[in-house]
C-alpha cells in the first residue's frame, strides 16, 4: 500500500480530477489480475516528469497507460503501483505538410491524428489493429504494432524519426530529429519501438508521412490447395508489381470472414487477400496483373473496392477481438516467406490433434503470423508449446499476445530472446535501475 | 572516456603484439611504420593519427580475442571498413589499434526468394547488388563511394545515398547482425525474420558509428528492381525555383526515388571536367528520379513535368534510355571530384533541413560565402533535404583551412535553426562532435551515454568520436557525469 502522504503528493501533482483510486474504476486497469492503486492522468509532460521523479524517489513502480488495447502483452508485472495514463497528452504539435513529418503528443489516437493529416492528403503509414478503440500512438509505438499496409510501408521503425521520453528518473529527453535523414547520434527512436514502456514514457513523436494513395482496390482469391496459394504469393513477390499488402487466411478465418463480408469465394479453402493502393490506372493495371497470377495458379476470386474493401481489411486486422470475444488466446509468430505453408500445415495438425480452432493471418510478404486460438485451457496450452517449438526449429519465434492468467501462468509469452537479452538487460538497467517501469513485464 | 592511455614501452608492444600474432598469425598483423601510415585516417584527411597496430581478423572469433585482448590491456581499439568515411570515424585513437575488417569480405548467403543476404561486414556495398541483380534484385542503400566501401561501414555511419527519399537508408535495409560488444562477447541480434522480440538493437547498432562493438555479420534486405525508371533534368535561372520544385513535386502526392540539386558553380566544374550536357550558364539543376511500375510511373510523369514548368524550369530532359540516363547521373557523381580540378582543396559539409526551407537556406549560405570570402558550391539530396555544400579552400594558404571550418560550422549552425542536422549521412565521427550540443542538450546526451556505458563500460571502443565531451560511466542508480564547470569554461579536460 503507497502510504498516505506520498498518495496525496501523487494527486496534487495532477489534480483531483485527473486521479482515480477507486476500487471499483481500478478494475478497468486490471493486468493480469494485478490492480494499480492509482490511475494519474498528467496534463502535461512536466506532470508526467513530476510523477516519475517522486515515483523514483518512492521507489513505485509505474505502468504507462496508452488506451489499454494491448494491456494483455507481457508477461504478468511483477508489482503496479501506479498507472500514468497519456490520454490528456492528446495534442498534436505541428504538421509540416510540405515537409511530409509532422509531430505529435503521445496520447493521441491514431485515429484523431489520422484525421489531422488527412486534411493534407497525407497519412500516418501504419494500420495496426484496436484504431476503432482509439489505439494511441504511444501505445502503437511501445508495442511496435503494425498491420497489413507494413508489406509496401514498413513499420514504426521506419516512420519513427524523432522523440521525446520521460525517463524513470523524470528527467526529459529528446532523441532523433525533426528531418527525415538524420545520422546525428545514436539512433534512439528504434530503441524505443517495441520498447513496451520498460525504457521511459514516450510523450512526443515525430514521424514522417505519406501522401494518401489516389486509389484503392482489393482482389481476394481462394484456393484449394496451400501449394497454389504458396506459389502465387511468391510469383507475386517475385514480380514488378507493388503491392500494399498481402494476407493468406487460413480456411477457419476465411470461412468466418467470408460470411462477414458477403465475399463468394469458396470458405473451406485458403485465401489471398491482395491490396494495392496507387494512382488510378497502376492500380487497374496491377490488379489486373494480380489476377492473371491467381488464375495461372487455379485461385477463383472477386475484386472489391469502396467501403466493402475497407471493411475487410478492418476485419482482417481485428478478427482476434471481433471473432473471439472472452477467453482469447493470441499470438503473434514471425517466419520466414518460403516457411509458411509449413507453419500452417502444422497449425491445422496441432488444431486437429488438440481439437481446438485456430484463426490463422499471415502477413506473407513478411512471414508474420496473427494466431488466434478457441477452445479448452489444457489443449491450449498444449498447442501453444508444441506451437512454440515448431517455430523456434524453423528459425521463427512465437510471442503470446493475450491470454488468460491461467494460460499465461508458467509460459514465458516471449521466449527466447537470444543472445541479445544480456546487454538489454544492461540498457534497461541503465535507464531504469530501480526497475520502476513496467517491472517483470519484458525486459 | 575515462581510461587513460598511457604511452606504453616498447617490449609491452612487442609482447602485446606477439599475443595478437598468436591470435591472427603474423599476416594478419601490421607493425611496421610504414605499412601504418596507410591506417592514419580515412578520407577526412585532415586529422592524421597513427595506430599502434593494424589488425586483420578473418572471422567474428579471432575479432573477439582481440578484444578481449584490449580489454584485458584497456588498449583502445578502432574498427575499419574501407576508410571512405567523411567524419573521422575511423580516425585512429592515439595508443590504440585499429581493427580492420577487409578479411571478411564473404557474401555467406544470398536467399532470393526470402529477399535476404547475409554477408560479413568487409564486403563491398556494390558487390551485394552485383549478387542478386541476376535475379532482378539490388541493394537499395547507394552512398556515391559503393564501389569501395564496406556494408561494416555502411552499419556503423548508417549510410543513405542518392536513393533514399524512397527506399530509406542503410538502417531500413538491416534486419539482424552478429556483433563482438567490447568485452569480447559475441552475441546474434534481429535476423532474417522481421518483430523478433527484444529491443531494436539492430536498430541501435546501426548508426552508432562504430561505438556500440565491431558487427561480423549482417542480414540485409533486397529488393526487386522497379519495372521503370525515369529521369527527368530540369534547368532554371537560380536554386530557389529548382528548391520550390522539390516541395512542389511531394506536396502533389509524388514521391521519386531521388531528386538531387546542383548550384550553377558545381554544374560550371562538372561541364568542364566531364560534359554531362548540362546548360552552363544554368542558375541550377534539378534531377528527378521517378521509379516503379510502368502505370504508376507513366502517371507521376506528367505531374512532375507540369510542376517543373509552374516553378519556372527553363529546359526540362526527359531521359529516353539507359545512356542518356547514365549520362544525367555522371554529372551529377562527378560533382565532389569535379570540384577537385577547380579548388585545390575542398571541405564536404553534410547537414539537414526541412525540405521547404530550402531557399532561405541557400540565400543564408551565399551570404556566408560572402563573409568569409570563400567560395562554396552546394550539391544537395534535395528530395530529403540534405545539403552537401562543397567549401573551396587553398591549404597552402596560411588560415585558409581554418576559415574554411569556421565557414562550415557556421552553415550547420544554420541547419539546426531551422529544424534539421548537423549530419544526414557522413556521421559525427571526429570532426562533427563539437556541434552535437547544437542539438542535443545534457539530458538527451545523458540519455545517448547510457546507451554507450551499457554496451562499452570502459570506453575502449572507438573513444574520442561523436560525443562532444568525455563522459564517463557511472554505476545504475549513480549520479550522472556533469562536464565541471572548469571543463565548460574551457579550462581543463577530463582525464
Amino acid at each position: 500500500m503507497l502510504n498516505k502522504s506520498v498518495l496525496k503528493n501523487l494527486r496534487s501533482i495532477v489534480g483531483e480530477k485527473n486521479t482515480i483510486f477507486e476500487k471499483e474504476k481500478l478494475a478497468a486497469f486490471n493486468i493480469d489480475n494485478v490492480l494499480p492503486e492509482i490511475v494519474l492522468s498528467p496534463n502535461n509532460i512536466e506532470e508526467v516528469s513530476e510523477i516519475m521523479k517522486l515515483a523514483s524517489k518512492e521507489s513505485l513502480s509505474v505502468i504507462p497507460w496508452g488506451s489499454g488495447t494491448k494491456s494483455a502483452l507481457g508477461n504478468k508485472p511483477d508489482r503496479a503501483d501506479i498507472v500514468i495514463s497519456t490520454k490528456y497528452l492528446d495534442h498534436m504539435i505541428e504538421h509540416g505538410a510540405s515537409d511530409l513529418v509532422a509531430t505529435t503528443e503521445c496520447g493521441i489516437s491514431l485515429k484523431k491524428f489520422q484525421e489531422a493529416l488527412n486534411k493534407e492528403n497525407q497519412f500516418l503509414a501504419l494500420d495496426p489493429p484496436h484504431v476503432g478503440k482509439n489505439a494511441t500512438i504511444g501505445g502503437i509505438v511501445a508495442t511496435n504494432d503494425s498491420g497489413p499496409e507494413r508489406l509496401r510501408y514498413g513499420t514504426a521503425r521506419e516512420f519513427l524519426i524523432g522523440l521525446k521520453v520521460v525517463r524513470a528518473d523524470g528527467s526529459i529527453f529528446k532523441g532523433g530529429s525533426k528531418v527525415v535523414k538524420n545520422v546525428a547520434g545514436y539512433d534512439l527512436p528504434k530503441l524505443y519501438v517495441g520498447s513496451l514502456g520498460t525504457l521511459g514514457i514516450i510523450v512526443e513523436a515525430t514521424f514522417r508521412l505519406y501522401p494518401v494513395p489516389e486509389y484503392s482496390e482489393t482482389y481476394v482469391a481462394s484456393f484449394s490447395s496451400l501449394k497454389d496459394c504458396q506459389e502465387t504469393v511468391l510469383t507475386l513477390l517475385d514480380s514488378h508489381l507493388v503491392l500494399t499488402s498481402l494476407e493468406i487466411l487460413n480456411p477457419e478465418l476465411n470461412s468466418s470472414l467470408s460470411e462477414r463480408n458477403d465475399l463468394y469465394v469458396n470458405d473451406s479453402q485458403f485465401s489471398l487477400v491482395i491490396g494495392i493502393r496507387n494512382v488510378g490506372k497502376a492500380v487497374k493495371e496491377q490488379i489486373s496483373s494480380v489476377k492473371k497470377i491467381c488464375v495461372q495458379n487455379s485461385g477463383k476470386g472477386a475484386l472489391i473496392s469502396g467501403a466493402q474493401e475497407g471493411k475487410l481489411w478492418e476485419d482482417i486486422r481485428d478478427f482476434p477481438w471481433k471473432l473471439i470475444k472472452a477467453q482469447r488466446v493470441l499470438c503473434k509468430a514471425g517466419v520466414l516467406v518460403t516457411q509458411i505453408p509449413k507453419a500452417l500445415q502444422t497449425i491445422k495438425q496441432l488444431s486437429d490433434e488438440n481439437s481446438v480452432k485456430i484463426y490463422v493471418s499471415v502477413r506473407a510478404g513478411n512471414g508474420i503470423c496473427t494466431i488466434a486460438i478457441e477452445g479448452e485451457d489444457l489443449s491450449i496450452k498444449n498447442t501453444l508449446k508444441h506451437l512454440r517449438n515448431f517455430m523456434l526449429s524453423i528459425g521463427g519465434y512465437l510471442v503470446l499476445q493475450e491470454a488468460p492468467s491461467e494460460i499465461k501462468n508458467g509460459f514465458d509469452v516471449w521466449g527466447d530472446i537470444g543472445s541479445g537479452l544480456g546487454i538489454m538487460k544492461r540498457v534497461k538497467a541503465n535507464y531504469d535501475p530501480d526497475n520502476l517501469l513496467n517491472p517483470g513485464r519484458y525486459i | 572516456m575515462a581510461t587513460q592511455h598511457k604511452t606504453k614501452s616498447s617490449s609491452w608492444k612487442n609482447k602485446f603484439r606477439e599475443r595478437l600474432i598468436e591470435i591472427i598469425g603474423k599476416d594478419g598483423v601490421i607493425s611496421s611504420e610504414d605499412e601504418l601510415l596507410a591506417y592514419d585516417c580515412d578520407a577526412l584527411t585532415g586529422y592524421r593519427i597513427k595506430p599502434i597496430f593494424v589488425v586483420l581478423p578473418s572471422n567474428a572469433k579471432q575479432v573477439s580475442q582481440i578484444i578481449k585482448e584490449c580489454y584485458l590491456e584497456n588498449i583502445p581499439f578502432v574498427p575499419r571498413g574501407a576508410g571512405t568515411g567523411l567524419s573521422g570515424g575511423a580516425l585512429p585513437t592515439d595508443e590504440g589499434i585499429v581493427i580492420s575488417l577487409s578479411r571478411m569480405n564473404k557474401i555467406l548467403d544470398v536467399d532470393i526468394p526470402n529477399q535476404r543476404v547475409v554477408v560479413e561486414p568487409g564486403v563491398v556495398n556494390l558487390w551485394v547488388t552485383n549478387a542478386v541483380s541476376p535475379y532482378g534484385y539490388y541493394y537499395a542503400p547507394d552512398p556515391s563511394s559503393q564501389i569501395v566501401c564496406t556494408i561494416g561501414g555502411n552499419v556503423a555511419e548508417n549510410s543513405g545515398g542518392v536513393h533514399c527519399l524512397k527506399y530509406g537508408v542503410t538502417t531500413n535495409h538491416v534486419l539482424g547482425v552478429e556483433m563482438v560488444l567490447p568485452d569480447g562477447e559475441i552475441i546474434e541480434i534481429g535476423g532474417k525474420t522481421l518483430d523478433r522480440p527484444g529491443y531494436d538493437l539492430t536498430g541501435l547498432v546501426v548508426g552508432s558509428e562504430g561505438l556500440l562493438g565491431i558487427v561480423t555479420k549482417v542480414t540485409l534486405k533486397i529488393i526487386k528492381k522497379p519495372e521503370a525508371v525515369k529521369t527527368l533534368f530540369a534547368s532554371y535561372d537560380n536554386v530557389e525555383d529548382a528548391g520550390a520544385s522539390v516541395s512542389g513535386i511531394t506536396a502533389r502526392g509524388v514521391i521519386p526515388a531521388g531528386m538531387e540539386i546542383m548550384d550553377s558553380f558545381c554544374i560550371k566544374s562538372v561541364e568542364e571536367t566531364i560534359g554531362a550536357g548540362y546548360p552552363i550558364d544554368a542558375g541550377a539543376i534539378l534531377l528527378v528520379e521517378l521509379d516503379g511500375p510502368s502505370a504508376e510511373v507513366e502517371a507521376q510523369l506528367p505531374i512532375v513535368e507540369e510542376v517543373l514548368k509552374e516553378n519556372k524550369a527553363i529546359q526540362i530532359k526527359i531521359a529516353k534510355n539507359a545512356k542518356e540516363r547514365d549520362l544525367l547521373w555522371k554529372g551529377r557523381k562527378s560533382a565532389f571530384p569535379a570540384m577537385g580540378r577547380i579548388s585545390s582543396d575542398y571541405y564536404v559539409q553534410d547537414g539537414v533541413i526541412p525540405r521547404s526551407k530550402l531557399a532561405e537556406v541557400l540565400g543564408e549560405i551565399a551570404e556566408l560565402s560572402k563573409k568569409y570570402g570563400l567560395r562554396v558550391a552546394n550539391v544537395f539530396h534535395a528530395g530529403d533535404g540534405n545539403l552537401h555544400p562543397l567549401v573551396l579552400y587553398d591549404a597552402s594558404k596560411e588560415g585558409d583551412l581554418d576559415k574554411t571550418l569556421e565557414l562550415a560550422g557556421e552553415i550547420l549552425k544554420v541547419c539546426v535553426d531551422k529544424g534539421g542536422s548537423i549530419t544526414g549521412e557522413h556521421g559525427v565521427g571526429h570532426d562533427k562532435k563539437r556541434f552535437l550540443s547544437l542539438m542535443f542538450d545534457d539530458n538527451d546526451l545523458d540519455a545517448m551515454n547510457l546507451i554507450r556505458c551499457a554496451f562499452d563500460n570502459k570506453g575502449l571502443c572507438n573513444p574520442g568520436k561523436l560525443f562532444p565531451t568525455p563522459r564517463t560511466c557511472v554505476e545504475p542508480g549513480m549520479k550522472p557525469f556533469k562536464e565541471h564547470p572548469v571543463q565548460k569554461a574551457g579550462m581543463g579536460e577530463m582525464y
